[in-house]
């Protein structure tokens, strides 16, 4: 699964930024076509439920996309896992 | 299944204002009723009139815009006409304490089998910012120019007084506990309300000093004093700060319902 911001919902009211326990959300820098400010995920792969909700069968954590008023986030299905480098923070 | 498959997915984005906090308000209610596994054709979403009454516009289920104050009043037809269907009411603070008093007062009364989702942002934000029952003391609206000099009305206590089943309060902060306080209302036969602090970014925060959205979610994340902590305070006879509200579960009993199918 991966973490998404659908563009063309989202109204850059930055509350997911607030919420994030892993702070995947940054203020994003530059306006869209819209002339938005979308966040930017930093690292998204470091989502909970990104990682386990195929596991475990349900939604973990979730607060991001139960706080946003615009229904923006999401989780979506890629591709089979693909092998990446990932330096692990102490 | 998750509660985005509850939304008209054409109707998106909806027309609340960037960090309106009405979005949330649905989201945790649309989850709950998602866990409850009830068929879209057996749920009616019922409103009245106001910002947070167009919520049942992006719903897939059935649903009623109705006049001003009297979402109550439909809602009773609708679930005593067809005691099948599961009724739930989105109203906001203009549209319950303000015009359709009576009608809630007297909805708490009968018991009828609804759950009330009342998004309270403390002001009439459709129509430019006008001071409603609920804005706190002190506070600045376009029709209260110099602070707002009335007591605000205080809608737990007075649907617990009017005798409803279940009664809660909650912040758009708190949103896995609203989740789960509508869950318990839905579960419950009976009137339950559930009140849900709101912010307002456009029509309240800009006059009252909450420039950013987050900062209005920061103060109701601050001000607000579980049911536990304010039970302890009374007991040890400690005064409750003034400016805070008390948020959990207030009420639950089980008083006879009226419309639930025996």
């Amino acid at each position: 699964m991966k973490l998404a911001i659908d563009e063309t919902r989202c109204k850059g009211c930055n509350l997911c930024t607030k919420v994030c326990p892993y702070k995947i959300f940054k203020e994003g820098k530059k306006p869209n076509r819209r002339g938005i400010v979308v966040p930017e995920l930093d690292r998204p792969e470091r989502c909970t439920n990104c990682r386990l909700q195929h596991l475990y069968g349900r939604t973990l954590c979730g607060v991001c996309q139960l706080t946003c008023p615009d229904q923006a986030i999401d989780w979506i299905e890629e591709k089979p896992y693909e092998l990446k480098k990932v330096a692990i923070e102490y | 299944m998750s509660f985005d498959d509850w939304y008209r997915q054409d109707r998106l984005p909806h027309i609340y204002c960037a960090g309106c906090g009405n979005g949330t308000i649905i989201n945790c209610t649309l989850a709950a009723v998602d866990q409850m596994g009830w068929k879209k054709d057996d749920t009616v979403f019922v409103s009245g009139i106001g910002c947070s009454s167009r919520a049942p516009g992006y719903i897939v289920t059935d649903s009623l815009h109705t006049t001003h104050g009297r979402a109550i009043a439909f809602a009773t037809g609708v679930k005593l006409a067809n005691p099948d269907l599961h009724v739930i009411v989105f109203t906001g603070d203009g549209d319950l304490a303000a015009i359709g008093g009576n009608h809630f007062i007297h909805g708490c009364r009968r018991n009828i089998d609804l759950t009330v989702v009342c998004m309270n942002n403390q002001i009439y934000g459709m129509t430019g910012g006008q001071g409603s029952p609920t804005t706190p003391k002190g506070c600045l609206s376009s029709t209260t120019p110099a602070g707002c000099a009335e007591m605000p009305f205080d809608l737990c206590e007075l649907a617990i007084a009017a005798g409803a089943n279940y009664v809660s309060r909650w912040t758009s902060y708190h949103v896995k506990e609203l989740e789960k306080a509508v869950k318990v209302g839905l579960e419950t036969p009976g009137f339950s309300f559930i009140e849900a602090l709101v912010q307002c970014p456009t029509a309240f925060g800009r006059r009252n000093k909450f420039r950013q959205v987050a900062d209005h979610v920061e103060y109701l994340r601050a001000h607000s004093l579980l049911k536990a902590k304010s039970d302890r305070l009374l007991a040890e006879g400690k005064p409750i700060p003034e400016d805070m509200f008390v948020v959990g579960e207030l009420a639950r009993r089980n008083r006879p319902a009226l419309g639930v199918k025996p």
